[in-house]
């Protein structure tokens, strides 16, 4: 047991003491928050110059005239003008194709030349017709997008009421038939929003990640290096070649729960700062969920120790980095799949899909975490047996017996392969070292 | 006895590479495994330090299975050789200390001493890989040695290394025979065995072909070698009635003779041909012992997959 405490130290203070650790402690959440917060910080972006639109209207119906009434409703947050600017509205006859055609060219021309942001095209008939209306734009601000639909169709469904034969005043049956926006809300009867969900399960599923691929692939590269100084052939002298493979992967295991102890401090503090940040207070209902925050402990420990003796197993029996890159590239795949799926996961946690995949061995730990994030915080009842409880315990049991298994067979291949130098061995001598 | 093979046998892909070979070696002595290159004897020694298990066979140390108390007692100097370039010399040497389970509190206070006798002391806060190839020889068989094993084993220690670091590692094998270490090591390089040796076993494709204490191994074979140093051509010697072999070197040449025939015959025959400036008889050397027992000379390799195989 010394020997493995020897180990253990030799690797941990190895990486510890590196100033490239230091640097990725600090670095990574800048980063990784980076390419999270500037996004959101871009959409939330107050607008402070207006939008310039032009509207070309053959309807013959005054449909132009109302819409551009009712957008110059919308005021820019500082300045109190227009948050639309309306340059033109040309009511052009249906029968003068001539000029419309002119028109639409130049409008598209200054649509192209962004010197226009939308322009909106209603022909004739339009309240009859929904390809008769259309919009011509250069942007994704979806929001104005969604005004404008929103005021479009008020004002077709106006023209045809006063076109039916419904006894009823516009206005009332506006009223009536007005729209809905449904808010969804958990069992708990609160609700967190997606986005939220989302980044919480993808941060978590990436903070697994760069643990494991980061620390896995180092103790991959050890024993490749050792490997290459023939170093190895003393140190099995000494220690056993499980002992050494095992003060390897907690050694590197220990750095890693350095550094998450660090991110979760420095998480801490941010989070004490959490109003300059505006974070929607529901996030609490994640941070402090005791089936997430667990889970994430117990799969961030055994996915660790999956994946670095599965890389162990792989440093063993190659040569040099470069072959290891082949290795890498399917693991790292499996780790990721969560991400790549992505959408398809979170829009229904619990299909079958996602269900199975998550007691996949190797899948299993980060598809697990992503499922757990969004279902755990809408259930009433825990229960060991059933629920996301019962499946994320299904689950990590079946990673502890994979990890079992892993590390049951690198122990077998790992004291042959680290003394095995040029050529690569293949699957039946693998195979045949097993037997060994 | 401290350490006993009893009939280990290894094969590669059915490619015998120790066959059933049995070895003593007492306590204190220097303890010689000869033959030519991929005769064996890397693979017999990773039988000893466990790296490679034998197909069949046992090996004992101090009379029992070796068990994990076994590598802290026991320093291995491998062919193939290597450390950690990016550590100092001391941390080198504290760790692998550590590793054989003496902790750096002793380790510490001897390393100075240490690295001045192989003449490192300067480079004790530098790195490893400031050191040339030879400076990093030294080093490693520091580390080897620094924990005081009870054996030794030293797999073709002098290869590589220059006459004056060769005489030094020389020196420090003797004093720790004197001080009650037993040396296992192994060559292919006969001269170095015959100096060192006190006892030697000679390996060849896997077997083991002589076995005793050098002396013993010496007057078996009784003086039947001639050493001559002439001038001229003495290519007809050779056929010279009585002679067995005859092997050139540099500045003589060592004839091996039948046990019937009178030397002074054959000095007669030579001093007829050539003028003889040295005819000396004398005890047979390793070499010409190991080419008439194998049958084969020791420095043309056999064709065999040493070290490609675990």
């Amino acid at each position: 047991m010394s020997k493995f405490w020897v180990i253990f130290k030799k690797e941990y203070s190895q990486v510890v003491k590196k100033k490239s650790f230091i640097i990725s402690i600090l670095l990574t959440p800048i980063f990784m928050g980076g390419i999270m917060v500037v996004p959101a910080l871009l959409a939330n972006k107050k607008s402070t110059t207006a939008e310039k639109i032009v509207v070309v209207d053959q309807s013959q119906m005054g449909v132009g005239q109302k819409f551009v009434e009712e957008i110059s409703e919308y005021k820019l947050e500082e300045t109190e003008d227009n948050y639309y600017d309306v340059k033109e509205l040309f009511t052009v006859l249906a029968s003068d194709s001539a000029r419309f055609a002119q028109v639409i060219d130049s409008l598209r021309n200054a649509i192209v030349e962004k010197e226009l942001k939308y322009f909106l095209v209603i022909k004739p008939e339009a309240h009859m017709v929904d390809s008769n209306l259309y919009m011509v734009t250069n942007s994704d601000n979806f929001t104005s997008i969604k005004r404008f639909e929103y005021h479009l169709s008020q004002i077709l469904s106006g023209i045809r009421l006063e076109q039916s034969n419904v006894n009823l005043g516009v206005d009332s049956v506006l009223e009536i038939t007005r729209r809905i926006d449904l808010r969804t809300k958990d069992a708990l009867g609160e609700s967190i929003p997606f986005e939220i969900k989302y980044f919480g399960a993808l941060i978590l599923v990436m903070m697994m990640f760069s643990m494991v691929v980061g620390f896995g692939s180092l103790c991959m590269r050890t024993v490749i290096e050792e490997k290459n100084s023939r170093i190895m052939e003393v140190l099995v002298s000494s220690v056993s070649p499980f002992q050494l493979m095992l003060g390897k992967i907690f050694g590197l295991g220990a750095a890693t729960f350095t550094q998450v102890s660090v991110w979760i401090l420095m998480g801490s503090l941010l989070y004490t700062q959490r109003a300059f940040f505006d974070l929607d207070p529901s996030i609490d209902r994640l941070l402090f969920n005791p089936v997430i925050v667990i889970f994430f402990v117990l799969f961030l420990t055994t996915g660790y120790l999956l994946y670095s003796t599965a890389f162990a197993f792989i440093g063993s029996i190659v040569n040099n980095e470069k072959e290891a890159q082949g290795f890498i590239f399917p693991i790292t795949m499996m780790l990721m799949l969560p991400v790549i799926l992505g959408i398809s996961v979170v829009q229904d946690p619990n299909s079958t899909m996602a269900t199975v995949l998550s007691m996949t061995p190797f899948i299993g730990p980060s598809m697990m975490m992503m499922r757990v994030v969004f279902v755990a915080p809408t259930v009433t009842e825990y229960s060991l047996f059933s629920g996301i409880v019962g499946e994320a315990t299904l689950a990590l049991i079946v990673v502890i017996l994979t990890t079992i298994f892993m590390i049951w067979l690198t122990a077998k291949i790992f004291r042959i392969g680290i003394l095995m130098y040029g050529k690569r061995p293949n699957l039946p001598e693998i195979l045949k070292w097993i037997r060994y | 006895m401290l350490l006993q093979l009893k009939e280990i046998h290894k094969e590669f892909d059915g490619k015998v590479a120790v066959d059933k070979l049995s070895l003593d070696v007492e306590r204190g002595v220097i303890f010689g495994i000869i033959g030519p290159n991929g005769a064996g004897k890397t693979t017999t020694i990773r039988m000893v330090m466990d790296i490679t298990r034998p197909d069949s066979g046992e090996i004992l140390f101090d009379g029992k299975p070796a068990d994990s108390g076994f590598r802290d007692r026991v320093g291995y100097l491998p062919e193939e050789r290597g450390l950690y370039k990016k550590l100092t010399l001391e941390e080198v040497i504290v760790y692998m200390a550590e590793l054989k389970g003496v902790s750096p509190r002793v380790i510490k206070p001897k390393i100075n001493d240490w690295l001045e006798r192989v003449d490192l002391i300067d480079y004790r806060k530098k790195k490893v890989e400031e050191l040339s190839k030879g400076m990093q020889q030294k080093l490693q068989f520091v580390t080897t040695i620094i924990h005081e094993p009870e054996l030794l084993i030293l797999d073709e220690i002098f290869s590589g290394l220059d006459p004056i670091n060769m005489e030094k590692i020389k020196e420090i094998i003797l004093e720790l025979k004197r001080r009650g270490t037993t040396i296992l090591f192994s060559t292919h390089v006969m001269e170095q065995a015959e100096k060192l040796c006190d006892h030697i076993c000679m390996i060849s494709r896997g077997q083991k072909v002589i076995d005793g204490r050098l002396n013993d191994v010496k007057a078996q074979f009784g003086k039947n070698s001639i050493q001559i140093e002439i001038e001229g051509d003495g290519g007809f010697i050779s056929s010279l009635p009585g002679v067995k072999g005859m092997s050139e070197f540099n500045n003589y040449i060592e004839l091996r003779i039948d046990s019937s025939t009178d030397t002074n015959t054959i000095l007669k025959e030579v001093a007829n041909r050539v003028l003889v400036r040295r005819f000396d008889i004398v005890e047979p050397s390793l070499y010409d012992i190991f080419i008439d027992t194998a049958k084969i000379d020791p420095n043309q390799p056999a064709e065999t997959g040493e070290n490609h195989h675990v």
